[in-house]
């Protein structure tokens, strides 16, 4: 397991928790190789994310990209404004839209 | 002016030195919370493509970042010591269905810089890459 996720999992539910502060050339990796471990809905949580940068970004996308390979639902929460901005700019919301809390908690 | 210089080798750990000046400089230059995080994208954008794209990952050639307070200016410039680059292509780039269909993950920097600063420029020759960032103080 890695120390920059930590994994929460209910039924069909993944919940990553991103515990680095940067989404970056440094943590990508560790990020990424997460993806193989997806459910059939996985949430990436971004509480704890003050930074995401391209190479951050590039990581992010294999969670896409096996997500539309396996047919499974992404999802982003706990973004924040100035994420939810270069989000919107690269259009990484299209691929991987944000949820509540409240929408999460009726998969629990 | 006030002049501000810094030089790391071209490991990526790094770039976080470089991201947290930057940071604290636009902070004391009166930036918002907001148009800090976009000055802090942007040299790290612009600091990692020195590091992949100009000096190749190699960690003995040094990339240097000058930022300098012209009142209401702050440029800063980023060099490395590579060879130069060609293209720089800053054409709007974003996620899409082809993109992903082919793998192409990556490409975001130099779109993000040049949405994300007043003003650029690109200056490269067979002694390396100069990046110069600007933005303007403004009322916000």
């Amino acid at each position: 397991m890695s120390d920059i996720i930590r994994r929460e999992e209910f039924g069909d539910v993944a919940v990553l928790h991103i515990t680095s502060t940067s989404v970056d050339a440094i943590s990508a990796a560790a990020i990424a190789a997460e993806y193989e471990q997806m459910r059939p809905i996985t949430v990436l949580d971004f509480s704890e994310v003050s930074f995401i940068n391209s190479a951050g970004i590039s990581a992010l996308l294999k969670f896409v990209v096996s997500a539309r390979k396996s047919g499974y639902k992404l999802f982003a929460m706990h973004v924040s404004p100035h994420h939810q901005k270069i989000f919107k700019m690269v259009e990484m919301s299209r691929f991987m839209p944000p949820i509540d809390d409240r929408d999460l908690a009726e998969f629990r | 002016m006030q002049r501000i210089e810094l030089n790391i080798p071209s490991n990526p750990i790094f770039e976080r030195v470089v991201r947290a000046s930057a940071a604290e400089l636009g902070a004391a230059f009166g930036f918002s919370d907001e148009r800090v995080e976009d000055l802090k994208l942007a040299i790290s954008e612009a600091v990692n493509n020195a590091i992949d794209h100009g000096n190749h990952g190699e960690v003995n050639k040094l990339v240097a970042v000058v930022f300098e307070i012209d009142g209401e200016k702050l440029e800063i410039r980023i060099s490395d010591q590579g060879t130069g680059m060609e293209g720089h292509d800053v054409s709007r780039h974003v996620i899409d269905e082809q993109s992903l269909e082919a793998g192409y993950l990556r490409g975001f920097g130099m779109y993000l810089i040049s949405e994300l600063v007043d003003d650029y420029e690109v200056n490269s020759s067979q002694k390396g890459t100069v990046l110069t960032l600007r933005l303007y103080r403004r009322s916000e």
